[in-house]
């Protein structure tokens, strides 16, 4: 990024950023940073991609134990994290909005808005793994032996603790993957703020920069919107 | 690549473009979640209620999928090679799924039963396949031969 540097004679609508000096023009330039950005997030789609897998297969074997141990997440704090991920990537949109539209204080806003709804959304997970720790569900020699932990609706159903184990296993390192890059990502629109807040010609001339970390963003979004219908909604066996 | 056949005019999407996705975001979310408290009847054989429920489920957030893909990350309106782009990434993850085929047709032996006690679901190293002569100690070993 630092090595980018500003031409001046070449002409360009006041719209767009600079024109860089390898590209033809500025579409080129734009469609070459977009399909660099997809190209990475492609890789990413194939990272998350193995561990769905995996999940199937597991989720097929073990049907009954996956659908039992599933049933102490608690649905409300998986919804009620749904709605802040899809507000955070309107809001993100909002922010790519008002760079093409060079509106900078919009976009500082709505970044922050975006980083402040990421927040949110670990505090509440920090609060749903704070549970499952206090039953001893984290996979390892420290797993739960107790299947009264399992307790639903005043009745301890009939569990395979091994299976349990395996969709627990599932579960922290899924989430906790994507909790990685909601992290990485609040970095990312922090630097990004910042760059907009100090006025850098490199994202408030051009507004791909900022869409490319919206990119990333909807991304990490994407990712959740799979995971708590496969989570936290696996259908009743029947 | 060249620019002749491109817009010279990027596509600003309107606000209320995107609020509306976001509403119908939320409503798809309301709906599978709605879905989720309601048994679906089986449609025989292997379709058992249990599979309608869940690729309903699925289905709810494949049009999810999209509507962010299309909408918010603006690939309706991107070039023809970002499209490409996108769609063969996807293409690739729906193929990684046919690795599944596989695994149904040595499904005694793959994933590896480590879970379960190793008198019954593996043969040590250096015992013959199916021995019985297993030290009941509860350590897994992987299945040879």
């Amino acid at each position: 990024m630092a090595a980018i540097t500003h031409t001046s004679d070449h002409s360009h609508d006041d719209h767009h950023g600079p024109l860089h000096h390898q590209f033809e023009s500025i579409e080129q330039q734009n469609e070459s940073y977009i399909v660099g950005m997809w190209t990475f997030l492609v890789t990413e789609v194939m990272f998350f991609g193995a561990l769905f897998l995996t999940y199937t297969l597991y989720r097929a074997m073990y049907q009954h134990d996956f659908f039992v141990a599933h049933e102490h997440l608690s649905i409300p704090m998986g919804a009620f994290n749904t709605i802040v991920l899809l507000i955070s990537s309107f809001t993100m949109v909002l922010a790519v909005h008002f760079a093409q539209l060079k509106r900078a204080r919009a976009v500082i806003a709505n970044l922050w808005l975006t980083i402040a709804l990421a927040g949110v959304f670990l505090v509440v997970k920090y609060f749903e793994y704070t549970s499952k720790f206090a039953d001893n569900l984290y996979p390892g020699p420290s797993f739960t032996a107790n299947k009264a932990v399992f307790e639903h609706n005043g009745h301890v159903p009939e569990i395979d603790l091994n299976h349990a184990q395996i969709f627990y296993g599932l579960y922290f390192g899924m989430t906790g993957l994507h909790a990685v890059h909601i992290i990485v990502g609040i970095l990312v629109l922090a630097a990004l703020a910042r760059m907009w807040m100090k006025g850098n010609r490199l994202v408030t001339e051009d507004f791909v920069p900022t869409e490319l970390v919206g990119l990333y963003w909807h991304f990490v979004d994407l990712v959740w919107i799979f995971l708590f219908p496969l989570m936290y909604l696996m259908p009743k066996p029947h | 690549m060249s620019a002749d056949t491109q817009s010279h005019e990027h596509h600003i999407v309107p606000v209320r473009t995107y609020f509306a996705t976001l509403i119908a975001l939320m409503v798809l979310m309301g709906l599978t979640v709605g879905v989720y408290f309601i048994d679906l009847p089986g449609l025989g054989g292997f379709l058992t209620g249990t599979v309608v429920n869940q690729t309903v489920a699925l289905i709810i957030a494949i049009i999810k999928a999209l509507l962010v893909i299309m909408i918010f990350m603006g690939v309706k309106w991107s070039t023809p090679l970002t499209k490409l782009w996108v769609a063969a990434g996807f293409v690739t993850f729906s193929l990684m799924f046919f690795i599944l085929v596989d695994y149904g047709t040595r499904r005694e032996y793959e994933p590896v039963p480590a879970w379960d006690k190793a008198g019954e679901s593996a043969t040590p190293r250096g015992f013959p396949p199916g021995s019985q002569s297993v030290p009941s100690n509860n350590i897994n070993l992987r299945p040879r031969g």
